[in-house]
């Protein structure tokens, strides 16, 4: 069962990068008619929550959502569940978004999204996905058109829920650091991508690979020097 | 007898005969007493040696027969072997010998005149005997005598001399050996021994010397001693590491003083003084190194190295260079004739070559000419153009063009003016006179700046120039800095005294409002003129709180302006002179808020030539790493200034971000240029 679940999931798992708007599972050769019905129940389960005046599920529907599932409206299983549909817009799930999503996740009603979970959260901790899933994170928060950058309290949250149960320790110390320091008021791409590489590639709290003259965001020779001042 | 065959006979009776007179004579030597010893062994040698000619000439028959057949000695070398074997290797001879030789030497060293005479036939004698018995029975044994002679003599100077004196007395040293050698010694001795007494005098106490307490290199250097200074180059010279030792102590020296010099805050108070401080000692230590140094390239170097490194300990090097040439071009080349000028500004340009930060110079040349030009102020126009001329010899057409520009916009400006006075002056009537200079924007360094409310009078003729200029040069615009400009006023005081008055724009807009009243608070005044606040107090100041200059009577008293005083005019002003020079209260050194703003503009300017370098560089290089990177932007742009790596970082991250670079996915050290 787990074998061929797991299968499933990587069919659709370059599905985000795509972000069709197609809804996936009616246009496949010969829908049989559980799956047919299965986008029934998907679709019904959509207009639970959508609002009925722009025809999606708006951030009030996502918090109905939530609470249903008995998650908060914070945590990184709605992250994931963003990614997963290929959401475009924070806040927001557009029907196609929503059909795709869980489809691939097999789930058409609340108990068995829930239950689908544990398993979005393994396949999204896949190093392949989440490299993809990482930057993903960044660019949801990204709320206005032409915004390259988030705060830095949001960066802080966001570091919390993507990478805080991989980086346990090093997320806590990015985040002091990030409060602490006044020079940045924002985060870009490039610096956010920085702090995967660093999480990923930097023994700690060691820091004995880390080498200042290597093409590293100013921000990581700070928060590296910040870490061995405050060490000793 | 070589005829009859005897050939063998006759050598073995000579030579037999030969020894037997030798031990005979080394008997007669042996016997003689003390000094007689080298008298006779040199008497007996003399004999020996006539002798021997003699006997040589008589055998000469057998010397070219007998002996190359039977590979014999020939005879004069036999009889030489003889002396050699029983007279200087004879048991009671030998040692004797040389003890008198060496006692003679140490004797002489000491004071004592020897008969040299005898020295010099004594040593030939040895080196007749072959090179290797002067060597081996000489030569060696002296220069082990010279070598403990001068450990014990140095360690003795060391002891109770100071610096200058153990030189002269190690030179002293030094020529006496080479002059023995040159009187009785073998020429090939002489770099031998001056190497002993070099080892021995200076290579073995070098660091000693030139540390030494209160007479060591520094205070020679301190001191302008030029012959002791001479004297240790010359001597430490013939020693290895020698002189890589007195530079290393000069190039301290200089760095620690150096360093003292720019940091101290006493000095900073006057920038003139400060680099005339600079130039003095870089004079000074010129002078050394040229009269005592022989201008060796390898001290220049480590003096400009020297420099350069504590010149830029203080930021504000830059400023203050700038502020000397200012202080020179005001008034301080009045008189001078056209060659003093040139090695004024010669000297200063060589400072300038030291700076690292030459944009800054920049920045502030330009702000401290523009007033020069604006006020008048500047007493030479030659001397000006000489130093923009330097400056582009050094730095390139690009450092210089917006200088240049700004004479160009005063010499237009007084044509211009002389065209609108020929045009319009019947126009114009006996109103004010209104001296305009046009400035290019971008050549001068002026900041947008809200015009002030200019009195009627003033304003009516500006309007007239304004169509005027915009009439002859179209699709011009013409703003006015009135934060720049001066004006010349009349004014009658109480008693009917006429004044003069040179003032600025801004303080001659304050005086005209007092025409046409007595009192006006500041409140009154701000709102008449729109003089900026900052600029209206300290106009005001100069008005109201100068002494001798108060033309402005302020209430209450006090030195300082408060948005609360109120202003009367000054009836019983008096003043000696008929005209009065009003001057801004305005800091000639920048202030601290000043100093950091200007910093900030540099700072500012200085980014897109870093990424301009920054996408030369990638565009060539397509793939590079970060430190390369680095090296090659500050290689690129030294002779402006010395970028900081982080502020490259920082260029860096931000072309990343406007996605001129990106980073490789694999190796950290790479950026990628992205075309």
């Amino acid at each position: 069962m787990a074998g061929s679940a797991a299968k499933r999931k990587s069919d659709f798992s370059t599905l985000p990068k795509t972000k069709s708007r197609k809804p996936r599972g009616s246009g496949g050769p010969g829908p049989t008619r559980g799956v047919s019905k299965e986008i029934e129940r998907i679709d019904h389960l959509f207009y639970t929550y959508a609002d009925s005046s722009s025809g999606m599920i708006d951030p009030e529907g996502i918090e109905t959502l939530c609470s249903h599932l008995e998650v908060p409206h914070t945590d990184a299983r709605i992250l994931m569940l963003a990614w997963k549909m290929g959401c475009e817009k924070q806040g927001y799930f557009t029907l196609d978004e929503w059909r795709s999503g869980l489809k691939a996740l097999r789930a058409d009603s609340i108990s068995k999204l829930k239950k689908a979970f544990p398993e979005l959260v393994q396949e999204v901790t896949r190093p392949s996905n989440f490299q993809d899933f990482y930057p993903y994170a960044f660019r949801y928060c990204l709320t206005e058109d032409k915004k390259k950058c988030i705060e830095i309290p949001v960066a802080c949250e966001l570091l919390n829920l993507v990478l805080g149960l991989q980086f346990r320790s090093q997320v806590d110390k990015l985040v002091n650091y990030l409060k602490y320091q006044s020079e940045y008021k924002v985060i870009n791409m490039d610096q956010w991508m920085g702090f995967l590489r660093f999480c990923n590639e930097i023994n700690f709290p060691s820091l004995d690979n880390y080498d200042s003259d290597l093409a590293w965001p100013l921000i990581l020779d700070n928060f590296v020097e910040w870490l061995r001042e405050n060490k000793s | 007898m070589v005829l009859h065959k005897y050939g063998e006979k006759l050598y073995a009776g000579l030579e037999s005969t030969m020894t037997w007179r030798l031990k005979e004579i080394s008997k007669s030597i042996e016997a003689a007493q003390g000094g007689l010893f080298l008298e006779e062994l040199n008497t007996k040698w003399m004999d020996h040696n006539k002798a021997l000619q003699m006997i040589r000439d008589i055998l000469m028959y057998m010397d070219r027969t007998y002996v190359p057949q039977s590979r014999r000695t020939p005879v004069h070398e036999l009889g030489l072997n003889l002396w050699r074997d029983h007279i200087i290797h004879s048991p009671m001879i030998h040692s004797r010998l040389l003890d008198t030789l060496l006692d003679l030497i140490h004797r002489e060293r000491m004071g004592e005149m020897i008969n040299r005479g005898l020295m010099r036939s004594i040593t030939k004698m040895l080196m007749d005997l072959g090179a290797a018995v002067y060597q081996d029975d000489f030569e060696k044994p002296f220069l082990e005598v010279s070598a403990s002679f001068y450990s014990g003599e140095s360690q003795e100077f060391i002891e109770c001399c100071d610096c200058g004196d153990y030189l002269k007395k190690s030179e002293r040293r030094l020529n006496e050996e080479m002059e023995r050698v040159s009187h009785y010694l073998d020429a090939g001795t002489e770099t031998k021994i001056t190497s002993v007494v070099e080892k021995e005098m200076i290579a073995n106490h070098m660091h000693r010397l030139v540390h030494m307490e209160n007479s060591g290199l520094v205070n020679m250097l301190v001191d302008d001693k030029y012959d002791d200074l001479a004297r240790m180059y010359n001597l430490f010279r013939r020693v290895s590491d020698g002189l890589s030792t007195i530079r290393y102590v000069m190039t301290s020296y200089l760095r620690e003083t150096g360093k003292q010099l720019v940091t101290d805050p006493e000095r900073l108070k006057d920038p003139v003084e400060f680099v005339q401080r600079l130039l003095n000692e870089k004079d000074k230590h010129d002078k050394i190194i040229n009269v005592a140094f022989g201008n060796d390239k390898t001290f220049q170097n480590a003096l400009n190295s020297s420099f350069e490194y504590f010149i830029n300990l203080n930021n504000r090097s830059p400023e203050f260079i700038s502020l000397y040439v200012d202080d020179k071009l005001r008034k301080g080349l009045k008189g001078a004739t056209e060659e003093d000028v040139e090695v004024i500004l010669d000297k200063v340009m060589m400072l300038f070559r030291y700076l690292q930060e030459k944009d800054v110079f920049e920045k502030y040349y330009k702000q401290h000419l523009a007033k020069r030009l604006l006020s008048g102020k500047t007493v030479s126009d030659d001397a000006e153009r000489s130093m923009i001329v330097k400056l582009k010899t050094e730095c390139g057409y690009q450092f210089t063009s917006k200088l240049e520009g700004m004479f160009t916009d005063m010499k237009t400006s007084q044509d211009t003016m002389i065209d609108f006075y020929a045009k319009k002056s019947e126009e114009l009537g006996d109103g004010p006179t209104l001296d305009v200079h046009i400035l290019t924007t971008g050549s001068w360094p002026t900041q947008p700046c809200p015009p002030c409310n200019l009195p009627t009078e003033i304003l009516a003729i500006c309007d007239k120039f304004r169509s005027y200029y915009l009439g002859t040069h179209s699709g011009r615009r013409l703003t006015w800095q009135t934060n720049m400009g001066t004006a010349d006023i009349k004014a009658t005081f109480g008693k009917g005294q006429k004044h003069e008055l040179n003032v600025s724009t801004y303080q001659m807009c304050v005086l005209m409002l007092f025409n046409s009243t007595d009192g006006l608070t500041y409140k009154d005044i701000e709102q008449d003129t729109a003089i900026p606040a900052s600029d209206l107090k300290r106009c005001l100041q100069s008005l109201a709180c100068v002494k001798g200059k108060n033309v402005l009577r302020k209430e209450p008293m006090s030195k300082d302006i408060s948005e609360d005083d109120t202003f009367y005019f000054n009836d019983k002003f008096t003043s000696k002179l008929v005209k009065v020079k009003i001057g801004t209260v305005v800091a000639q050194k920048e202030s601290e808020p000043e100093k950091q703003e200007t910093r900030q503009r540099v700072e500012e300017d200085r980014k897109p030539q870093i990424e301009a370098a920054i996408v030369r560089i990638m565009k060539s290089r397509r793939v590079l790493d970060h430190n390369s990177i680095v090296a090659e932007v500050t290689k690129q742009l030294q002779a402006r200034f010395m970028p900081n790596p982080v502020v490259i970082k920082k260029r860096i991250e931000s072309l990343i971000e406007r996605e001129f670079l990106e980073r490789d996915k694999a190796d950290r050290k790479l950026y990628r240029y992205l075309a």
